[in-house]
């Protein structure tokens, strides 16, 4: 059963390369410019004298941490941009190609039924992507925090006491970890909704994907003049209720924490009970099910001759 | 229990139309089955029912089991080839080889790659990159390392050419076919199969037009060639079909014995191409 499904979800990684060669170009990217801005940072020696995370002259351990947590978690957010697309892309063409190109044909003379198959796709997207997607951003950290510290020891700095000592790599990790998985928990409804349009659409899975989501909230707005579709589905991306009495945008911008606390930890802001005992959350578990089964369905039900 | 495949009054309706229409019959164990039929006959919707890949009404059991509602464990035991097409164009040889074995529990890989390295496909090779009659051949290869008890082939070798159709049916034959397994085939091209074939079934318009061995065809089916007054004596014994050809009559005649026959002309065994449209403009009179 296990072996079975870890057939079915390698399958997926042949099929869609964009699964690791996303996150592999997004780190290749991210390396080639932390390059050129410790190039860049070297030309202000006097300003930064051991260029950026290194620079002894940055007023003290715990900026040195900010700043290197901002940079992992700006870094870490192309990735998850680039998260977003690659679910959304391969959710809609993992049961429409094998329909157009007819290959469905072999994929159910096996011995898999619908339901294995649909499931292996959403457990891919749910889970597989991000903890790749976890796994190019972790890798890009450790390469880009030893490429600053060869830079920043060749400039003659104690890179182990400026760069290693002062990063909370296991904190910044898990904190990733926890936001992605629950991100993509949160967001399942949409993964059903995808992969039930593309086991039912003939054409243009993107466009009938997206028309509801657009059409829907504009209608129920000139008709009746209320907003719930647009707050339930427009606005789900905005509120991932696991943040400790935080909201994500007044993080950055409230500076008052920067000075309080004395070691930052980001941990602290996560409440995984709020997440997991939240109804929208299992609310969101319940319509996704609800989505993949009828993707099941239509699948099993569907006469492609 | 020989039957492998039991249909009691088996149809399936799309809207008004009737692809398949009360048909009854059953498959033997160790048989060659030819399944023929023009075009839209519903040959496919046949085999859809039988792979579990359609509901259909009345009673359908393949090797004892639901083909519908219990298709995974029919899987196990049935291989199929849809049309020369459906591989994914994307995958590698040797991913598909890796996919089949982590999914299907009969499915021996060493087997499959004997048969690969006799043929001049590359494991790392892409399917794409594969001619249509390598696709065929690597299908194959796959299909031949499954021990299924029944093995449905749907237009096999449509589109190929002829080299690659005669080495599919003798690989078939010789390196696949044996007592404990069962082929059922579609072709258009019925003449290069008729002598593998143990069984024949003829089908159109949904409903089952002929359903006989091969053996006891021969029995029942007699052509005679005849001219002047010898064709209009056997005429007279009511031949099911007439054609014109080098200036004789070749008459086709179901039922008739071959006593009745002699002397009226030159008899022969008629050729399932020929039986074939005889039965489908005698249906459509």
């Amino acid at each position: 059963m296990i072996a079975q499904l870890l057939t079915l979800i390698r399958r997926e990684f042949w099929e869609h390369r964009s699964i690791w060669v996303t996150p592999l170009a997004i780190g290749i990217l991210v390396t080639l410019g932390v390059m050129a801005m410790l190039v860049f940072a070297s030309g202000f020696a006097k300003e930064l004298d051991l260029a950026i995370f290194g620079a002894q002259n940055l007023t003290g351990d715990n900026e040195r941490r900010i700043g290197l947590i901002l940079f992992f978690l700006g870094t870490s957010w192309i990735f998850l941009i680039a998260l977003a697309f690659l679910i959304v892309f391969y959710t809609l063409d993992s049961l429409y190609t094998e329909r157009k190109d007819k290959s469905i044909l072999f994929w159910r003379s096996l011995p898999v039924t619908d339901a294995e198959t649909v499931v292996s796709k959403l457990l891919t997207a749910v889970f597989v992507l991000p903890l790749i997607m976890c796994a190019g951003i972790f890798v890009t950290h450790l390469i880009n925090l030893i490429l600053t510290s060869i830079w920043v020891a060749a400039k003659g700095g104690a890179a182990g006491a400026l760069i290693w000592g002062s990063v909370p790599i296991i904190d910044t990790w898990l904190f990733t970890l926890v936001v992605v998985i629950s991100g993509a928990i949160w967001m399942s409804p949409f993964i059903g909704w995808f992969l039930l349009v593309s086991a039912w659409t003939k054409r243009m899975p993107l466009l009938v994907a997206f028309m509801p989501i657009i059409v829907v909230p504009l209608l129920e707005w000139i008709v009746f003049r209320t907003r719930f579709f647009a707050s339930a589905v427009g606005e789900r991306n905005d509120n991932l209720p696991i943040f400790r009495g935080m909201d994500v945008e007044d993080f950055f911008e409230d500076k008052e924490w920067m000075h309080s606390i004395q070691e930052l930890r980001l941990l602290e802001f996560l409440d995984i009970g709020k997440f997991l005992t939240h109804p929208e959350t299992w609310l969101g578990i319940i319509v996704c099910g609800l989505l993949t089964t009828a993707a099941i369905y239509v699948r099993r039900f569907r006469d492609e001759s | 229990m020989t039957s492998l495949v039991t249909a009691r009054g088996v149809s399936k309706h799309f809207g008004s139309v009737r692809a398949v229409d009360d048909v009854s019959f059953e498959i033997d164990r160790g048989r060659i089955l030819g399944l023929i039929g023009p075009n839209g006959a519903g040959k496919t919707t046949l085999l859809k029912a039988l792979l579990g890949l359609t509901d259909c009404e009345g009673d359908l059991s393949v090797l004892g089991l639901d083909p519908f509602r219990q298709r995974k464990k029919l899987m196990q035991n049935i291989c199929f080839i849809a049309d020369v097409a459906v591989l994914p164009r994307w995958i590698k040889v040797r991913q598909l080889l890796d996919y089949v074995e982590g999914v299907h529990p009969n499915f021996s890989r060493k087997s499959a790659e004997t048969y690969l390295t006799q043929t001049q496909i590359r494991p790392e090779a892409k399917v794409r990159e594969l001619s249509k009659g390598m696709v065929t051949q690597l299908h194959l290869c796959i299909i031949m390392a499954i021990d299924a008890k029944l093995l449905v082939l749907d237009e096999p070798t449509l589109g190929l050419d002829i080299l690659f159709r005669k080495e599919f049916y003798a690989n078939l034959l010789n390196d696949y076919f044996d007592e404990e397994r069962t082929i059922l085939v579609t072709t258009h091209q019925v003449e290069e199969i008729e002598n593998l074939l143990t069984d024949i079934m003829f089908i159109n318009d949904g409903k089952i037009l002929l359903d006989s061995t091969m053996d006891a065809l021969s029995d029942t089916y007699v052509e005679v060639m005849a001219t002047g007054e010898d064709a209009q004596r056997a005429r007279g014994l009511g031949p099911i079909a007439e054609t014109e050809m080098f200036g004789k009559s070749v008459m086709l005649f179901e039922g008739v014995s071959r006593e009745h026959l002699e002397g009226l002309g030159e008899i022969r065994i008629p050729s399932v191409a020929d039986l074939f449209v005889a039965k489908i403009k005698e249906a459509r009179k």
